[in-house]
């Protein structure tokens, strides 16, 4: 087992290598000029060499490269050749001359949002993803599992910007049950921070717990019908000991698989509900910067998301091993 | 004052929601006065019209601006640039030489008084040199004193257009310093001067700009005879010591009655202003500074902004919005484009934006007039305007000025007869053949650049079908956001004629005429260099009689519709509302914003 | 338990059955119709006795085994009848109670070792388990309990495999590992269902050893269920033959193998496979197949397959149903052959097929699994 994680992480670290090459080199083939784009309208070619020049896109590509990994364990010096040098200490990311400040504060910025978000809309839709998806095998065929399937299928298919609109205008503004939405620090102001993230939270878990609950219920009850569920019965165990420890649990690697992967995803920012509830998150960040073209913030957060994600994988894969025996004991 | 670069951002910061922008910066409606507060009262309001409260009650509490962008573009008072940012800044950290008056009167708005300094500035005899001297007691917000010394190093530094961009350039423009040597212009110098950074003909600066003690003196290139007026514009003191260059744009120094708390972009992000204990009352007769706190929350969806502040339900009652009422919630606020509903008379208001939208029709590509008029007389004026929201966009326009600047503006006469005679809104195609007829050579096939969004998309289309009933070929030619201006400034990437907005950096149409038709202004797609024309500009420019100079830029706004150098599309009209705590909640004239340094929040009732 | 009155007078009256099954009905509705599973079955079996239900797939075996145990769904089987274990009528019972007797009481095992384990927990977890569910005991004691029950069911090294998951053990090791679970709470009765089908030959032995020293043990009420007549008659005390949901012959296992009567069992006698032969060749296998459980036939359910009907006089096998009649004591059989007849067909098919009536017991697997066909078990599935 331990050989296994160490080949594991050994792979993920390659895999992360070759990540920053690929999306460096690709972002450096993307048609948009940033030396262009930060230049007024008084744009002479002079201008614009100058900034490519400030911006170091007059070097090789393969050198900025270096100096982007350089950076990143070593910091670096934007601008070393003027009055004016910026200092970026390691890890740097890089910096952004259009926001005037170095990626990686930018990104922890937008973090704890992102964080939050995603996490607490991951409890809510899990606790309501695997009650409902439960109840439903429960009572499948019955009024319950017909109308959680219902609403299931109609949070499936509505958009999370609907949904999220829709939740914002009637709790929020017309019945006034909640203040707007104001991204606070969770332990400066937890209570301001809940009422914040409570809708953010919903509109996500609407979106996901959807999936969930079919996923839940099919899983179910399929294991249902396996034979050591008829032992666990035949054992006296009650009901709810049947579901929740045997049929659940045999049921649980693609749940965990997609759970995983979802939440991954959203810790890489989920653009539509921060967009909505103004927090100020991973996504809206990565949004503004890719209409802005701002290409090193746009070059860290995809690094960011990808190593999110490879991560995850890892994990999930190593939940598997923790969830089902036959896959760590061969 | 129209940064159109900014406006781009604005729209592809908007994305779907470009026809906002259209419905914003469209056209011209009918005539709208702001809705005086208190004037007109529902029957059957209880309320009344409001007692103004005296000083002190209008003081304390917080202010809140929602805003759908995700940051200012820049808050250096070097590089502020869009009116309502100048318009906020400058009531609230950023003072100036002069500045406009509050009043809900745009002719009295529209007129300058001395800020930090004393007055509105004293020319020579011939408006070639202009001096400022400054009020006693100026503090910046640490409580040092603000210097002359300040004034000039501030001005200074649009200089260095490698670090200050985006800004106002007028300072190059005006002072007497010489341009760049040719190796300078290589560089990409705009002036011999490379600002305080590099260093480079500082001893030219000097010439130009001197101190004085309190007072500022600034030697000119040519008489202007409202230098006063550009002195609102990008000559705002920064003490050295606390410069930052690049950098300073996210924590200028303050010198208002408020200073800078916290500043985060993005969603989620707030500008928050509290007061400057520094600033000295006795030495602004301007801002009122009744509020405690601003705020500015970031990144608000633009829907959400308008509920909010329809609803003004708790706090949100004190609540101001940064962008324009969305197009489906008119019919919620407005009976008509000229008047609110009862329940909203006082907070809101629909009046012109400072935007004239136009086509240019470059004059090099297209040399002969008749056909630069038949392209003007073919043009469906009246879809177009529709296409970008109907009379809540605004009313058609007659030239590139617009009626809220006052005297400066006369009916051009261009769809009335101007041009031989009266053009429908819709076009007339037939006279458009006819004076491609008369022209004497044979229409060349055009090409219609434009930044493209979906509503531009249809636009596109109605330029296509109205212009090819009058047998002009014509192509459309979508230019993607963010490079449209870049191209359009090439020469060798241009087309014949394309979209675009202009509105004036201050309330004179020297920075509409002068922009638009001079190379030196720096907008002229459309590449006038009629000799004539040029020489009126200068004329017009030098003039120190207003209202002699306002009958010069009426003139030359006529001579350039009958040349057609552009053909004038829309004034465009912009509808705003307020949370039903604050007041006066009147657009000022200047910047098209709202009052900021007179803004208070209500008293409890 | 409570000591029957017929003791004082004679010793030699058989003790109370611990299990007494009366006229159980089980019924499933599907969209077809209404299936029949099991039809009228009545039986009893008495602790450390052994009553082995014979039939083919289908026949409402293994139904009868759920409807005991209280494993079948109350919403999609319809269950009537009588089940009485140790003086209490299962079938009024509320489900929580009888939930409280599955384990303790009565206890099952199925026919595949594999599947009927949980993958993912330990096998000492999955004993312990059912030792506290019905009991107040320690996870430790609950422990030591496992491992001595996997002691006595024959597991080496006890102390390690309890910590094994069942993917780890051998086949014949998680039947055990199963028999350990059913017994760990010294049930007094033990349903098999098929407990050795899915096993090498070599373990089915061995399987049915360790259950048969278990019984004497526990003193345990023991039901074999299989379709395998050959295995039957080391281990059985009496035989039920079921056919299309009924019983169609009941007898002591001596009975049914030295004079059996319905044609029926005789053709599942006939179809033992023998040592001297090979394991394909069957003899005598019965020809066609058993009805749709949709639609039994009018009349003896077994006519169609009977080769002997004609043998009886008029319309009788084609219109009336037989009952389960006594032949002679403690021999029940239903079919309308006169009695005399039916003997004489036995010996007649004995002789040729099977050699004497000796049965030979290490009967071959047919493959079927005759479990596996049966509808509904317990709970949604």
């Amino acid at each position: 087992m331990a050989g296994y994680i160490t080949r594991r992480f050994l792979g993920m670290i390659l895999l992360l290598f070759l990540l920053t090459l690929t999306v460096f080199f690709l972002f450096n083939m993307l048609p948009a000029d940033p030396a262009r784009l930060s230049c007024g309208k008084a744009c002479s070619p002079q201008i614009v060499e100058n900034n490519r020049h400030r911006l170091e896109l007059d070097i090789p590509p393969i050198e900025q490269y270096q100096r982007f990994i350089s950076g990143l364990f070593f910091g670096r010096t934007y601008l070393a050749d003027t009055k004016r040098p910026i200092e970026c200490e390691a890890p740097c990311l890089g910096y952004s001359f259009l926001r005037n400040s170095d990626v990686l504060s930018l990104i922890t910025r937008s973090v704890p949002a992102t964080f939050w978000l995603a996490v607490g809309g991951f409890v809510v839709w899990m606790a309501i993803g695997l009650t409902f998806g439960i109840i439903s095998a429960l009572k499948r065929g019955k009024w319950q599992d017909r109308t959680i399937m219902g609403i299931a299928l109609l949070g499936y298919s509505l958009p999370s910007f609907f949904i999220g609109l829709v939740l914002l205008f009637t709790v929020v503004l017309w019945l006034h049950l909640l203040p707007s939405p104001q991204w606070v620090d969770p332990f400066k102001d937890p209570v301001r921070f809940l009422q914040t993230m409570i809708l953010p939270w919903i509109t996500i878990a609407i979106l996901n717990a959807a999936f969930y609950m079919r996923l839940t219920r099919n899983q179910v009850l399929e294991v249902f019908g396996d034979d050591y569920i008829r032992t666990a019965r035949a054992k006296g165990l009650p009901e709810r000991t049947v579901v929740v420890k045997h049929a659940l649990r045999a049921g649980l690697t693609p749940i965990v698989t997609a759970a995983g992967l979802d939440l991954a995803y959203l810790l890489g920012g989920a653009i539509i509900t921060e967009n909505i509830y103004s927090l100020p998150g991973l996504g809206s960040l990565a949004v503004n910067s890719v209409i802005a073209s701002d290409l090193p913030i746009i070059t860290a957060i995809t690094l960011i998301t990808a190593a999110i994600i490879i991560v995850a994988n890892l994990v999930v894969d190593l939940l598997y091993a923790v969830i089902d025996p036959r896959v760590r004991i061969s | 004052m129209l940064r159109s670069d900014a406006w781009m951002r604005r729209a592809l910061a908007l994305g779907a929601t470009a026809s906002l922008v259209l419905a914003a910066c469209g056209g011209g409606g009918p005539s709208a006065t702001p809705a005086p507060p208190g004037e007109t009262t529902a029957p059957g309001e209880t309320t009344g019209p409001e007692p103004t409260p005296g000083d002190e009650a209008k003081r304390g509490g917080k202010v809140t601006i929602l805003s759908f962008n995700e940051e200012f573009d820049d808050m250096d008072p070097q590089r502020v640039y869009t009116g309502e940012d100048l318009a906020f800044f400058g009531a609230t950290i950023m003072r100036s030489l002069t500045s406009f008056v509050y009043s809900e009167d745009p002719e009295v708005a529209n007129t300058v008084t001395g800020d930090l300094a004393v007055d509105a500035g004293q020319p020579n005899a011939d408006a070639t040199e202009w001096s400022f001297t400054l009020r006693d007691g100026l503090t910046w917000e640490d409580g040092s004193e603000l210097t002359c010394e300040d004034v000039k190093y501030g001005v200074s530094r649009t200089f260095a257009n490698d670090v200050i961009t985006n800004g106002p350039t007028y300072a190059i423009a005006y002072l007497d310093i010489p341009g760049p040597s040719d190796a300078d212009a290589e560089a990409g110098w705009l002036s011999a001067y490379h600002g305080p950074y590099d260093g480079t003909g500082q001893e030219l600066f000097d010439q130009a700009v001197s101190c004085n003690g309190k007072t500022i003196t600034f030697k000119l290139k040519q008489p202007i005879a409202d230098f006063n007026m550009t002195v609102t514009l990008g000559f705002s003191p920064v003490p050295e010591s606390k410069d930052t260059g690049e950098q300073y744009t996210t924590r200028p120094f303050s010198n208002g009655p408020y200073k800078i708390e916290e500043y985060t972009t993005g969603n989620g992000g707030h500008l928050l202003l509290t007061r400057n204990e520094n600033w000295n009352p006795e030495s602004d007769p301007i801002r009122k500074a009744y509020p405690d706190e601003w705020e500015v929350l970031f990144g608000i969806d633009v829907k959400v902004i308008d509920q909010r502040i329809i609803e003004s339900q708790g706090d949100d009652a004190y609540t101001l919005m940064y962008s324009a009422v969305q197009p489906e919630n008119l019919a919620t606020v407005f009976d008509s484009p000229t008047q609110p509903k009862p329940e909203f008379a006082d907070r809101a208001v629909s009046d012109f934006d400072p935007y004239a939208r136009y086509y240019w029709i470059d004059t090099n590509k297209i040399p002969n007039v008749k056909h630069r008029q038949a392209i003007g007389v073919a043009l469906d004026r009246e879809a177009i305007r529709n296409n970008s929201g109907g009379e809540y966009a605004g009313e058609l326009g007659d030239g590139v000025i617009k009626p809220n600047l006052g005297n400066q503006y006369a009916p051009t006469g261009l769809w009335d007869g101007l041009l031989g005679q009266p053009i429908p809104d819709n076009g007339d195609p037939e006279y458009a053949k006819q004076l491609i007829a008369e022209s004497g050579e044979p229409m060349p096939s055009i090409t219609w650049d434009y930044p493209q969004t979906p509503v531009r998309d249809q636009e596109a289309a109605i330029v296509i079908d109205s212009l090819s009933k009058a047998g002009i070929n014509v192509q459309a030619n979508p230019i993607p956001g963010g490079q449209y201006y870049g191209i359009v400034f090439n020469d060798d990437q241009a087309h014949e004629f394309g979209w675009a907005g202009w509105g004036p950096d201050w309330p004179n149409a020297s920075t509409i005429i002068g922009p638009l038709f001079t190379d030196e202004g720096g907008w002229n797609l459309s590449r006038v260099h009629d000799q004539d024309f040029l020489d009126g500009v200068k004329d017009a420019l030098t003039e120190l009689d207003p209202a002699v100079q306002a009958k010069k830029w009426q003139d030359l706004n006529k001579l350039a519709m009958e040349r057609m150098y552009v053909v004038p599309t829309t004034f465009g009209l912009t509808q705003v509302i307020a949370g039903t705590g604050v007041a006066p909640t009147y657009q000022w004239a200047p910047y098209g914003s709202w009052a900021y340094a007179e803004i208070y929040r209500k008293p409890a009732q | 338990m409570r000591q029957p009155e017929t003791l004082r007078q004679d010793h030699r009256v058989a003790p109370e059955p611990y299990l007494t099954v009366n006229d159980l009905r089980v019924k499933f509705p599907t969209e077809d119709g209404l299936v029949s599973a099991v039809d009228g079955v009545s039986f009893s079996v008495t602790r450390g006795r052994t009553l082995a239900i014979v039939g083919e797939s289908g026949s409402g075996k293994s139904v009868t085994a759920l409807a005991i145990m209280g494993l079948l769904d109350r919403k999609s089987a319809q269950v009537s009848g009588e089940v009485w274990l140790d003086n209490q009528e299962l079938l009024e019972m509320s489900d929580a109670a009888v939930r409280k007797l599955r384990g303790s009481k009565m206890a099952m095992i199925f026919q595949d070792p594999m599947s009927s384990l949980h993958p993912f927990y330990r096998v000492g977890a999955q004993l312990a388990e059912a030792a506290m569910i019905h009991r107040k005991l320690t996870r430790q004691q609950a422990r030591a309990e496992a491992i001595e029950m996997l002691a006595r069911v024959g597991i080496p090294a006890p102390k390690r495999r309890v910590d094994d998951y069942p993917h780890q053990l051998s086949g014949g090791m998680r039947q055990r590992v199963m028999i350990a679970m059913a017994l760990i709470n010294s049930p007094a009765l033990l349903i098999a269902d098929e407990p050795t089908t899915a096993l090498d030959v070599t373990v089915q032995a061995q399987i049915l050893d360790l259950i048969g020293q278990l019984q004497s043990e526990f003193n345990t009420a023991v039901i074999i269920i299989t379709h395998d007549l050959g295995i039957v008659a080391d281990v059985a005390d009496e035989v039920a033959v079921m056919y299309a949901a009924r019983i169609v012959e009941r007898a002591s296992t001596e009975t049914l193998y030295g004079s059996p009567e319905m044609p029926y069992t005789l053709g599942l006698l006939a179809s033992i496979p023998r040592m001297d032969r090979e394991r394909t060749d069957r003899l005598d296998p019965i020809p066609g197949n058993p009805p749709s459980p949709l639609r039994h036939p009018d009349g003896c359910v077994f006519h169609p397959r009977c080769k002997y009907k004609d043998r009886v006089p008029g319309e009788r096998c084609f219109t009336e149903r037989p009952e389960l009649l006594e032949s002679e004591r403690d021999h029940l059989v239903r079919c309308h052959l006169p009695a005399e007849e039916r003997r004489s067909i036995a010996r007649e098919v004995l002789s040729t097929s099977v050699g004497g009536g000796a049965v030979a017991v290490l009967g071959g697997v047919d493959g079927t699994t005759s479990s596996a066909q049966v509808a509904p078990v317990g709970g949604p599935a």
